[in-house]
Order: structure tokens, then sequence, then C-alpha cells
């Protein structure tokens, strides 16, 4: 019972702190830029409880979800031949650092010239910002392919697509899972940039709408449902990535106890 | 009668033993392998020739570097030789025959750990397209010859050494191959689980009728296991001699190995070995 | 497009674009820097100030930095703060996650030791702590330094402080497409030079120790 309550205390502990400076700041001495406590959550079930959540986070968490899909599959399908063949990867992994190097933002007017104001260009963007720790994680796991596990497989005849279906990808799976982790913020960064610059719904339109028309509380719970979104991407992979690596967490447990 | 045990000659020549067509289960003629590296060329194997009958186990024994290992892996496709063949059953061995099955040394790298025991054994079934009944009730019979029957849904990471290289050796019979090759698999294992893993391969070939091809350094185990032991020479590789074992077909850790002709085997292994490992070579001396 | 790109490189303008951008890159890098490493290494030392604030670094951690750009364009329209406010906010917690790592890396008997000999708390940090927390912070240097790069672009294109991201808008509103297409080339370029120098530096500071460490899983 203590150590619950001493768990629950120090979970709670700063974030209680700091809402309370930032109430007591702001009822004292109203701040143009900053709302009250009561005043953020108000705002935030009127703005965002109700149609606001079909007409613009919906649109936005789709556009997030294709393009992460796309990033993905395409990066894991990509690494996979690249990763397997010793010239491909000697010849692609110039031009494979500077595109990861390019901020994707700089391609937002291409891309707009591209697919002019469709959500093409949003899912593109996350697309191309979010590929690359996915490949580059999925090249570095299939080249690391332990030897004797590949002699084994084709030892007994495990070729091919079974050899990279059985073999080559649940081994490298650790180390895609943390291109995956890298590659979800990046979308969604880009996800709300390209939002900002080019787009006429969504979440990160409205923020910015928001701000241009002065309405701060309501830029505020905006910036808050964007925060919490991010939260539950996060939390949403961690949890699939211990159910399908578990074997690999429980391997790891184990020889960290050794 | 133990000195006349003693006085008995030993079955053995200076060069791989052959035998007639029909009784030759796998064949290797004339086997040469050469590395080119930056160095210059290695050559590792220069000529070895020799076949393995049905239903025997035969082991090669040699001094380190003396290329067991990758004689071990041109006989399993894994490796191409320079020159040379290797025939099993008729069919010119040019990649990972279907008849045949490896049992590597490092157990731990060569079990799939995403798996569990079951479905690493089933697992080279599975992609041979062998339908599902089948295929379970193969390594439900496999897992229980290794005796490993109560674990299948455990990890391999989660058993000790001895129980993982069973669950590899349980892969390999559930195949089905005519011949097993072995590379020095019990090297990493301790010794109590050596001799229980020893009397296992003797049990497994016994039942299923299969030859073994064991690669092994340990001079005690090659006499104990084998019908046949080939000692190799040292770099660049070549027989050094076939020798018979013509110990009893039933055999165990505490009798067998306190027989005089075990002691005499051994010995003469040993010397062999020596003599190898300071050079000599059989190809100075023999005219053929 | 090469002609073009090759004749930008002749125009001061370009050169003050870039420097423009490498000021609020590099400023904000540093103030991230120096905040994530003192920071990091009070708070990890602590088992209690790391306790106390696990729950709030785990929730606003994952909050992307672009977030604030309201905020920031509100604050200080398109002035230099507005990029700062932004690389700081980001590059601070790439950095203060590996420190963490560092820190939580210390071999427990070498700090004992330490002590045993005498050395003060700031001579242990500096003698054990650093060197064991080095390979960290670099990773965390080098996953920050392009995200900075990022979000210093991003702060010019969308809400027009000065440098190369201002530049290519100004270019795409002008339709000047060849230029355009030239600037971006030049970013990835000093994308990549920023990248390889991050590389350089970790093999050049940590050529003792006999593994760069990869990024950690969270």
């Amino acid at each position: 019972m203590k150590k619950t309550l001493a768990g629950l205390g120090f979970a709670l502990g700063l974030p209680i702190i700091l809402v309370s400076i930032w109430w007591v700041s702001t009822v004292n001495s109203p701040n143009f830029f900053v709302p009250t406590p009561p005043e953020l959550v108000k705002t935030f079930i009127e703005v965002w409880i109700g149609p606001a959540l079909w007409e613009d986070v919906l649109p936005s968490v789709l556009r997030f979800l294709a393009g992460s899909a796309i990033a993905i599959v395409l990066g894991i399908l990509l690494g996979v031949i690249v990763g397997l063949n010793r010239t491909l990867r000697d010849l692609t992994e110039p031009v494979f650092e500077f595109f990861r190097a390019l901020p994707p933002p700089v391609l937002i007017p291409v891309l707009l010239l591209l697919f002019g104001l469709s959500n093409w260009t949003q899912i593109m963007m996350i697309v191309i910002g979010a590929i690359w720790p996915v490949l580059l994680n999925t090249i570095e796991g299939v080249r690391a392919a332990d030897s004797v596990q590949s002699d084994t497989s084709r030892s007994y005849g495990i070729q091919g697509f079974d050899r990279v279906r059985y073999q080559i990808l649940p081994s490298a799976s650790p180390q895609i899972f943390t291109g995956i982790r890298q590659a979800l913020p990046i979308g969604l960064m880009l996800m709300i940039i390209s939002e900002l610059f080019a787009a006429t719904e969504g979440l990160g339109f409205q923020v910015n709408q928001f701000q241009r028309r002065f309405a701060i509380p309501e830029m505020w719970s905006g910036i808050l449902v964007l925060g919490l979104l991010s939260i539950l991407v996060a939390v949403l992979f961690r949890f699939v990535e211990r159910r399908v690596l578990r074997w690999y967490h429980r391997l790891k447990d184990l020889e960290n106890a050794a | 009668m133990q000195h006349d045990a003693e006085a008995m000659p030993l079955n053995t020549q200076s060069y791989g033993r052959t035998l007639a067509p029909e009784d030759t289960l796998l064949s290797v003629r004339g086997l040469k392998k050469v590395y080119h590296t930056d160095g210059g060329d290695i050559e590792a194997v220069r000529d070895l020739t020799f076949d393995l009958g049905k239903n025997e186990t035969t082991c090669l024994v040699g001094p380190s570097g003396s290329g067991k290992t990758t004689l071990l892996k041109c006989i399993a496709g894994l490796l191409e030789p320079t020159s040379g063949e290797v025939v099993l059953d008729g069919k010119p061995v040019t990649g990972p025959p279907k008849k045949m099955a490896v049992v590597f040394q490092e157990y731990g790298r060569s079990l799939f750990p995403w798996l569990r025991v079951a479905e690493n054994v089933e697992l080279p079934l599975k992609t041979a397209g062998v339908p599902k009944a089948e295929r379970e009730a193969r390594v439900a019979e496999a897992l229980e010859e290794v005796g490993l029957g109560h674990v299948p849904r455990s990890y391999p990471w989660q058993l000790s050494g001895g129980m993982q290289q069973r669950v590899a050796i349980a892969r390999a019979i559930a195949y089905q191959p005519e011949v097993l090759l072995m590379d020095e698999p019990f090297a990493a294992v301790d010794a109590q689980t050596r001799a229980d893993l020893e009397d296992l391969v003797r049990k497994v070939r016994k039942d299923l009728g299969i030859s073994v091809l064991f690669v092994t350094h340990d001079i005690d185990e090659s006499v104990y296991l084998a019908e046949r032991v080939i000692m190799l020479s040292s770099s660049p590789t070549v027989v050094q001699e076939d020798l018979v074992v013509d110990l009893p077909a039933e055999r165990d850790q505490l009798n067998t190995r306190s027989l005089p002709r075990f002691t005499q085997l051994r010995h003469h292994v040993y010397e062999q070995i020596q003599l190898a490992k300071k050079g000599f070579r059989p190809d100075d001396a023999v005219v053929r | 497009m090469l002609p073009r790109f090759l004749t930008i490189l002749s125009f001061g303008d370009f050169w003050s674009s870039v420097g423009a951008t490498l000021a609020a890159w590099g400023l904000g890098l540093g103030i991230a820097l120096v905040a994530a490493v003192v920071l990091g290494i009070v708070i990890g030392l602590s088992p209690f100030l790391r306790r106390a604030t696990y729950s709030t670094t785990e929730f606003l951690r994952p909050i992307p930095s672009v977030t604030l750009i309201p905020l920031a364009v509100l604050l200080f329209g398109p002035k230099i703060e507005s990029s700062l406010m932004l690389i700081i906010y980001a590059s601070f917690w790439q950095i203060f996650i590996q420190v963490l790592y560092g820190v939580a890396d210390v071999d427990q008997v070498a700090m004992q030791t330490g002590r045993s000999y005498g050395m003060g708390k700031w001579q242990r940090v500096r003698h054990v702590v650093f060197p064991t927390m080095m390979p960290y912070l670099l990773t965390g240097l080098r996953l920050a330094a392009s995200v900075a790069l990022i979000l210093a672009i991003t702060a010019q294109l969308l809400i027009g402080t000065a440098g190369l991201g201002l530049a290519i808008s100004k270019a795409q509103s002008g339709g000047q497409y060849e230029t355009m297409y030239a600037l971006i080339l030049a970013t990835g370029l000093l994308g990549v030079v920023i990248n390889l120098g991050a590389r350089f530096l970790e093999r050049r500071l940590l050529s003792w120790h006999e593994s760069v460490r990869g990024e950690i899983a969270a």
C-alpha cells in the first residue's frame, strides 16, 4: 500500500507542482499569452469535443497513419532488398546519406508543385521524412544476419522468400523496430508542418488559424491535443513493440541476469 | 583372451577407404579446397577421397587447422570445392542436398531464438511443404526420440546447452535425412552432458538407420561413437589413416571404455594425431 | 540546375543565408547542450530526482517541437528567437535522454573507489561520470544536430526568420524554380556536412572507446 502511494506520489508530484505554479501565476496576473488551467480545460472541451473531432483531428490522424504505414512498408521492403545485396549497399549508401540529411520541409515547394493542395502533399511529406530511419535500420538489421543462422537455413533448403520471412526478417526485427520508433515522431512532426503550410483542414491547420486570429486559449488547446496525440502514438508503439518482440526482451533479460 | 585381443591387428590403411557402389551412400573423390586471400592462396584441403557406407557412424578426427570444418561444409553443400566431387546417392552435391541434415557446434546461434522448440524443429518441414498433420507427428516423434517431449513450448534459450543441442538434433532427424553431419557438436558442452549426448547419437542412428558423419577433436569420443575413424593430416589436408573400429555394436560409457580393445584403438588414434600434428604426411611415405 | 547552383554560390546573399541558418542552429544546439548536460548529470546522479521527474519527462518528450510554432510566432514573430525556442526545446530532449542513459551506465565500483580516495563530488563527476557519459552524449549530439537543422529550416520556411528556408520560400513564391532547387540542393549538402562533422567528432573524441554506441532503445 505504502509502495503504490509512493509511486503515485512520484508520478504526480512534479506535474502537480508545475500546474500549481502555472495556475497561481496566471490567476493573479492575467497573461495574454497563457490561459489559466480552468480556462484551458473549458476551451479544450468546447473546441475539440464535437464536430472538430471528425473534421480536423480525424483527417490529420489518417494522413499520419497513411504516411507512416507507407514509410514503414516501403522502408522495410527496400531495406531487405538492399541489405541482402552487397553491391547495392555500396552503391546506394552515399545517395541515402544525402537524402537522409535533407530536411524534409525543404521539399514542401516541390511537393506543392507535384500534388497541389491535396492530401498527397501531406502524406508524401511524411513518407519522405519517416522512411529513412526504417530503411537504414532495416538495411543494418538484414546485413548483420547471423552467419550460423544463414548456414542453418541454407542447409535445410530454406531459400528466397522463405528465408527472408522465416530467418532474415525475424532476426532483424529488433533493429527494424528501433527504426520505426525513430520514424514515428518524425512522421508526426512532418504531419504538423505540412498542415501549417499546405492544408485546408486538419489539426495543425486549425492551431495555426487560431494563432492568426489571436484566439489564444483555443491555440493552446490545440497544442494540448497535439501533445496528447504524440503521447498516444508513443504508448501504442511501446505496446505493440513489447508484444511483437516479447521473445527478444525475455532473451535480453536472461542475458543481463547472467 | 585379453592377450589375444591385444595381439589382434588393427584394421587400418593409410588412405581413405572406398566401397562398392551398392554399399556406398556418400562418396567423396579428390576433394580440394583452396582459399584465395589477399596474402596469397591457402590450400586448406588437398585431396580427400573416401566413401561412407549405409547405416554406420564415421568420425573425422584431426589436429586443429586440419580443414575439418571446411571438409564438412563442402560435403554439406555450403561451400564449393575448388576441385573434386561429393556424390550423395548417385547424385553430385552442388548445394545443400535434401537428404542431408547438419548439426552445428554453436547451437545458440543455429536455433532461431524467436521460435519455440517445436517451431524450430518444424520449420524445415514447413518450408519443404510437408502438410500440417504430418509435420506435427514428425516433430512430436523427433522430440520424443531425443527425450524432449515435455518442452515443446519453451524457447531454446530457456534450456541448458545440452538440451539445446538435443533440439538441434531433433530438428535434424525430423527432416528425415539419410546422412547426418555433425560439426564438433558437443565441444561446447560439459563432460557429463557430452556422455549423454554421445549415447543419444548412437541411439538415434540405430533407431533411424541413418549414417552419421561426425567431426570431432575428442579422440575418446571418436572411438566410442564410430564404426570407422578417419584421421586427417595437418593442412593441406589428406587422409592420414582410415581405421575400422571393431568394438561391439552395443556400447555404453562405463563398460565399453574400459575394454582393452578400446584402449588399444584409442592409443593408435592418439599416436596418429600426434604424428599429424608434427607434420608427418602419408603422401610423403606412400607410393600410390 | 547545376550551373545555377554554382552561380548562387558566388552571391553574398547566399552565404549570409547559410550563416543565419548556422547561427540559429549552433546557438540553439549550444544552449540545449549545456542545459541538457547539466540537468542530465544532476538528475541522473540522484535517484530521487530521477523518480520525481520521470512522469513529466515521459509526458513532455514525445511532444514535437513544431507544436510550439504558433506560440513562437505569437511571442517573437520572424526573429531568431522563434527558431531558438524550437531548436532548444527539441535538441534538449535528445541530449538529455542520452545523458541520463550515460549517467545510469556509470560503474558504481568506480564511483566508490573515487570516494574512498577522497575525491570530492565534482572530481568524481569529472573523472568517472564524464568519460562514461561521453559516448551517449555524442550520440545524442549527433541526433540533435540533425533535428536542430530541420527545425531551423522549418522555422525559416514557415515563420520567415532569416536563412536558407526563407530564401527557398522566396524563390518559390517568386517563381524562380531553378534557384529554388539549387537552394534545396545546398540545404541537403549542409545537412550532409553537419552529419559528417558530427560523426567525425564522435570518432575523434571516442578513439579510446572500443565501440561507438548506437542509439539506446527507449
